[in-house]
């Protein structure tokens, strides 16, 4: 034991200085010379300075901690540095908060119990020296937990290679704050350490009125064997307070003794390695690659450490010594249990989606990073050509521009990219089954045809049907958790439809988030960037082939792009539009140029068909056949316009529709008919007109009773609908209203780029000029249409349809018109011309030159599907290939990202729910709120996603710990009748288990928790010695038990205790690994008759690791 | 005026059944001017002006709409991001004043911020013959949750004042402007097909 002894004399020398009263000292620093003061005068200094500066001169005692507070409440620190000649210190004031929020009330009431005089306060020192309230504190500063105290000072060495290592060195120290502490009147312990840092050594002093503290402690690496218990502790604890006496009273103790248990025997780690051959073996299910693993790879709870503690007893009432024990932990009276979690338990999904982040750092783009690899494009030539020649017989003329800069790969869009034998990174029947899986449409594999086209494409087709339902029954399977548990499914579902709103990224079972799902599990398994590169190469292709041959993309959701997704999946969005665009325009050859022609659909829903449907089928099986086809296909599409405005319509086809009918016999006719009659009407004579070719001829017979009051210039063409009792200015003719052309779908980054160049034309009268000239593209395409429905027809009729509310109509005094398609006008019952009221334009649409007036008169009557497409689906869809192609294998990760965490998400809130996580919804809601932050922000940031990534990972070895201490508790090895009905409890241990630090166990040994972990050291302790003997020897314990439990009846009523144990040959639980002891006696010092003083010791015994920290207090006034 | 730091930028949306005075009263606001012949806007107008509120420099970019029903495909995709909004109408039109619920609803749908601050502005109070009475319109607004005021950009009543209001509002809106400028934020509506209508390809 290393020995502090010499500290008495030390202080000898110092404290009658501070003994004396103020008088005495003012005398002293009288003539004190500034000139000459020392370094050790001033250090003193400066610790006063410190000291008046935290105002703790003077200082007012504390209260006593309350029971547990140590642990429960919070401590503060405050540091300094100081510096004792060219030694620098930090100077540290630890303490505990919120003590003083006690009420005032009580503390008085207190403070008069214990005070023993009027100015002469218990020191908070003395109080915390015999506090059994706090005894060994689950968490708290380690000289809290040695001495019980709730403030004190550190004097700490700053570098770690300083340090103080000479016992002088230390008395210098010890002294000068002494000296600092007494000028203050601060009777605050003050800890100095010694040597190394990591020996966590101090010595330490404290001044109360009437007394001085000694803080003691040594600090070995192993005791000598007669102090290692209690008896020896007891003697070392007696001996060094000098008490010789007979009366000595008993010595009170506190001793608790950590078991740990390292091996569960009776539930290994059930993480299973995911098995990531199956892909590349044996039959492929999709299942497979959007496959995430989970969990942790080695067991994430490595130790359980059981606390027995034996609060307070007397000395006489136990005896510990070398050869016998009365501290067995199954009588102790108080358990505590405290995990010992495993640093990085190396968790599947976050190293999974790690390493595709990594990629992110690699600047290669997807061409540079195949090159290695690639065959030389002449080396493979013959073959190459025999591919490229069937083809050409199979395929319809490919590309109507390719983009150049696309390169010689992308040029033949339907052909593999060629690798050296057995270099391809992804193996021909890996990369089948990818495609596959992010294709289901595509039923014949690639790598059997060169010739791919008929068969294929055929199957392409029939499989768009299959697919919507397959990706519905497989998203649906996904969400499936454990039946019993019907609202924990409802809850887990509703937390998906959260994360699927929250997160821009794509809908699940999409094309963008199986593509995430497959790049990020080629990334881990197969070759990494290499692979990633190809796959992505490959998914260019199949996008460039799908474009050029006309397949819509499955796995895309049909219509705009939707701003509510990530990017990557607006681009596939908006591709998917172009393709539809391309069906459409060229399906329905009239002879005109695909540029010329264009179709439209005023109601996108009404279009979503798939190629499969009998409509379409129709379609296709009369797109051979000449004429007769579009006209069908017009004729219907009207009928599905019209089908909105006549309630019952029917989708039938009218022969009649050749007959002869005047306005009056159609406005005779019931509303519905009149509507869909009409229609047909019109479009069959749209029909007649494109046959004639005529752009100014006499109406044909179709049309014959109409009466054109004004000259015709054309015919009408391209009708929609017309507008109920709403008829020409000048002729009285029926005003249609026309078929227009469809807004271009947009993805947020064109939208993003055209405002901002709208905004760039500034804020002029010109810049508005140009803006409105700009925009009029789809005013003046309405325009031409609405003149190619209604011939003859001038501006004001344009706006009471477009703009209903610039058209005055006389009489009324404001722009209300309520003459528009509400029908609600007064002239509703009236036909003809004649008797139509006039009106006039409002004022803003008279203004000469005005940019309306213009665009009608530089608009010609064109029916919207010869006019020039507002939408170049040529273009855009360029557009998109080139940026998927430009895009390097870093960039497409991030693009992903968003898709990825969203699955990852997915998949740890399913395995959460599936463990029964507690509190899910406390850690999965903000990490869905920080994700769908990180998933908004553009461009993507690569930091903010391992952030993420790493927050998932937490997530995800939280759960691995849910999984591991529940299986360990539940395990079936340990259920016993005496379990039953206890689940709850167990249960809420556990819990407590996971989310607290040291968790009392609810009657010791006694309660379910207390048994469980019992059958566990027994399990251990018996694997650990190899006994295969399972009967119970209870012959032994028995024996031997009753004078035992004799002397332990009055602290405890573990009586059950015995049943439970089943003992053999071995004890149930291991050597302790760590002891305490504290040891606290009122004793008189240094002399007799000296008073009685409060002394306490603590001792713990640890592998590698022995300490005794004593403070020991002794009475200045009767030395 | 001193140099002083703009704060932010603030997107600001103006709409409304066409011929209620959007354009008029933007240009009331930005130019202090009223033209009685003020050319229909097509697609989307387009203004900036500063404005200091209780001390705070902002810039305002003011997108001001068509009204028409045909435009509508158009419009909207500029109501991403923005953090105000002035839904007009003319007191002097009944018609006008009932539409507003469905102006409100396509906000609803194409606005991406959903505490954007929506004010309400009965315009034309200048004109005889209202159809529209005050007390209409504050029940609106109340229901709503909007800013209500009745302004003329014929005879500069409230337009100012309107502006203001709302900028303060926004600006005491916190976590609804400190963000703004380069992010794309989008509406948290994921799911619903379509909820981002396209427009127009003009160039």
């Amino acid at each position: 034991m290393s020995s502090m002894e010499g500290g008495d004399r030390d202080k000898k020398l110092v404290s009658p200085k501070i003994s004396s009263n103020v008088d005495d000292e003012a005398d002293v620093f009288e003539i004190t010379d500034f000139t000459t003061a020392s370094d050790w005068e001033c250090f003193i200094a400066r610790l006063e300075e410190i000291l008046h500066e935290w105002k703790l001169v003077n200082h007012e005692p504390r209260e006593p901690a309350l029971k547990d507070q140590y642990a429960s409440g919070t401590w503060a620190e405050r540091t300094e540095e100081v510096v004792f000649v060219d030694f620098r210190f930090h100077f540290s004031y630890l303490y505990l908060k919120g003590n003083d929020e006690v009420t005032p009330k009580s503390t008085n009431s207190k403070r008069e119990d214990v005070e023993e005089s009027d100015d002469h306060k218990t020191p908070t020192v003395f109080f915390d020296l015999m506090n059994l309230e706090n005894d060994f504190p689950m968490r708290a500063h380690y000289l809290c937990r040695w001495y019980g105290l709730q403030e004190f000072f550190t004097l700490m060495p700053v570098s770690e290679k300083q340090y103080i290592d000479s016992e002088s060195r230390a008395k210098l120290l010890l002294s000068s704050s002494s000296i600092a502490f007494a000028n203050c009147n601060c009777s605050i312990p003050v800890f100095i350490q010694l040597h190394q840092k990591w020996r966590k050594l101090f010595t330490g002093t404290c001044l109360v009125p009437g007394a001085s503290i000694e803080f003691e402690m040594s600090h070995l690496r192993k005791f000598p064997p007669q102090f290692c218990h209690l008896a020896g502790l007891l003697d070392v604890f007696k001996s060094k307070l000098g008490c010789v006496y007979i009366s000595m009273p008993p010595v009170s103790v506190s001793v608790r003794f950590t078991y740990i248990l390292k091996d569960w025997f009776h539930s290994a780690w059930p993480q299973m390695p995911p098995d990531f051959s199956s892909i590349s073996d044996g039959e492929v299910g999709y299942g497979d690659l959007d496959f995430l693993p989970f969990g942790a790879c080695t067991d994430p709870i490595s130790e359980l450490h059981l606390s027995c503690t034996w609060p307070c007893l007397s000395e006489d009432m136990i005896v510990e010594n070398s050869l016998y024990s009365d501290l067995d932990p199954l009588q102790a009276p108080q358990w505590n249990v405290k995990l010992q979690m495993t640093d990085d338990p190396q968790c599947l999904l976050g190293e999974f989606l790690k390493d595709f982040l990594k990629l992110c750092d690699r600047i290669e783009s997807t061409d540079e990073v195949l090159k290695k690899v690639l065959v030389d494009t002449d080396g493979d030539k013959h073959s190459a050509e025999i591919t490229h020649a069937l083809q050409k017989l199979t395929e319809p003329v490919p590309a109507l521009s390719s983009l150049p800069s696309l390169g010689n790969v992308v040029s033949s869009a339907s052909s593999r990219i060629k690798f050296k034998p057995n270099e391809a990174p992804i193996p021909d029947i890996l990369m089948d089954r990818i495609l596959l899986y992010l294709f289901p449409d595509a039923k014949i594999p690639r790598s059997q045809s060169g010739l791919k086209s008929p068969s294929s494409k055929s199957a392409r087709k029939e499989s768009n049907v299959s697919l919507t339902s397959g990706s519905l029954t497989s998203s649906v399977s996904e969400h499936t958790i454990d039946e019993d548990k019907k609202a924990e499914t409802e809850k887990i579902s509703d937390i998906l439809t959260d994360l699927s709103k929250q997160l821009k990224s794509a809908p699940v079972d999409s094309l963008t988030h199986r593509l995430s799902l497959a790049l990020c599990n080629v990334n881990h398994n197969f070759g990494g960037l290499l692979g990633v590169a190809h796959l992505w190469q490959e998914f260019i292709l199949e996008m460039r082939f799908r474009w050029e041959n006309k397949h819509l993309i499955c796995g895309i959701e049909k219509g705009t792009p939707n701003m509510g997704s990530c990017l990557l999946h607006q681009k596939l969005q908006m591709l998917n539009c172009c393709i539809e665009c391309k069906i459409k325009r060229e399906s329905a050859g009239y002879g005109y140029g695909p540029d010329s022609q264009n179709i439209h659909n005023q109601l996108p829903e009404s279009d979503v068909v798939d190629a499969s449907s009998p409509k379409a089928m129709k379609r296709l099986s009369k797109a051979a056949s000449s004429l007769g086809y579009s006209d069908d296909d017009e004729e219907e599409e009207e009928f599905f316009e019209c089908d909105d405005d006549d309630e019952a319509g029917p989708e039938t086809k009218v022969d009649d529709a050749t007959n002869v009918k005047d306005d009056d016999s159609v406005e005779g006719r019931a509303e519905n008919a009149f509507s869909s009659d009409s229609s047909s009407l019109s479009c069959k004579s749209d029909v007649n007109d494109k046959r004639k070719e005529l752009k100014n001829t006499s109406r044909n017979s179709s049309m014959s009773s109409s009466i054109f009051h004004d000259s015709l210039s054309h015919r009408p063409e391209g009708r929609m609908v017309p507008m109920k009792n709403v008829y020409l200015l000048n002729s009285g003719e029926q005003l249609y209203i026309p078929i227009t052309q469809e807004p271009s779908p947009m993805t947020e980054d064109m939208l993003e780029e055209q405002a901002e160049v709208l905004a760039k034309l500034g804020t002029s009268a010109e810049g508005s000029q140009i803006r409105a000239r700009m925009q009029s593209a789809c005013l003046v395409s309405d325009m031409e249409s609405f003149k190619a429905a209604n011939p003859g027809c001038i501006l004001e009729d344009f706006v009471r349809w477009y703009s209903p509310r610039d058209y005055v109509v006389e009489g009324e005094t404001n722009l209300d018109n309520e003459n528009d398609l509400d029908g609600e006008s007064p002239e509703a019952d009236q036909k003809g011309p004649n008797v139509f009221k006039r009106g006039h334009l409002s004022q803003r649409m008279q203004i000469p030159g005005n940019m309306w007036v213009e665009a009608w008169q530089s608009a010609r009557a064109v029916p919207a599907r010869r006019q020039k497409r507002l939408f170049d689906d040529t273009k855009e869809a360029e557009k998109v290939l080139h940026y998927l192609a430009s895009m390097k294998p870093a960039e497409v990760v991030l693009h992903l990202m968003p898709c990825v965490v969203h699955a990852a998400v997915a998949k740890l809130v399913e395995e959460a729910a599936q463990a029964s996580v507690p509190n899910l919804k406390n850690i999965v809601e903000p990490l869905i709120a920080r994700a769908a932050k990180v998933t908004r922000n553009f461009p993507f940031d690569k930091k903010k996603y391992s952030e993420l990534l790493r927050l998932i990972e937490i997530a995800e070895v939280f759960t691995a710990r849910t999984v591991s201490l529940r299986s360990k508790f539940t395990s079936d090895h340990l259920t016993s009748p005496e379990q039953e009905g206890k689940e709850t409890e167990i249960e809420n241990f556990v819990t407590a288990l996971l989310n607290l630090g040291e968790v009392l166990v609810k009657g010791g040994a006694c309660g379910p928790a207390g048994a469980i972990i019992h059958k566990m050291f027994i399990a251990s302790q018996r694997a650990n010695n190899m006994i295969l003997d399972d009967e119970d020897n209870e012959e032994d314990s028995v024996s031997g038990k009753p004078n035992q439990e004799s002397k332990k009846n009055s602290m405890q009523t573990l009586q059950a205790s015995s049943e439970i144990r089943s003992s053999s040959s071995c004890s149930d639980f291991p050597a302790a690994s760590t002891r305490e002891y504290i040891l606290r006696a009122m004793v008189p010092r240094p002399a007799p008759y000296s008073k009685v003083l409060p002394q306490r010791m603590y001792c713990i015994l640890a592998d590698g690791e022995s300490r005794l920290a004593g403070a020991f207090i002794s009475d200045t006034t009767f030395q | 005026m001193e140099e002083q730091e703009i704060l932010t930028t603030l997107k600001i949306l103006i709409i409304g059944e066409s011929g209620v005075g959007k354009s008029s009263l933007l240009l009331r606001f930005t130019e202090d001017t009223f033209d009685p012949e003020q050319a229909a806007t097509i697609g989307v107008d387009f203004k900036v002006k500063t404005l200091t509120v209780d001390g705070n420099k902002t810039k305002l970019a003011i997108w001001d709409t068509a009204g028409q029903e045909r435009f509508r495909t158009l419009t909207p995709s500029y109501y991403r991001g923005a953090q105000g909004v002035i839904l007009v109408y003319d007191v002097c039109s009944k018609q006008s004043f009932n539409k507003l619920d469905a102006w409100l609803n396509e906000l609803e749908t194409f606005s991406t911020k959903h505490d954007m601050v929506k004010m309400l502005v009965g315009n034309k109070i200048d004109r005889p013959n209202h159809e529209v009475t005050k007390d209409e319109g504050l029940k609106f607004a109340r229901k709503h949750h909007m800013l209500f005021i009745e302004a003329s950009a014929k005879t500069n009543d409230g337009v100012q004042c309107a502006f203001e209001e709302l900028v303060e509002k926004i600006i005491q809106t916190p976590g609804l402007w400190e963000t703004s400028g380069k992010n794309l934020t989008l509406g948290s509506k994921g799911g619903e097909p379509g909820a981002g209508q396209g427009c127009y390809c003009v160039v």
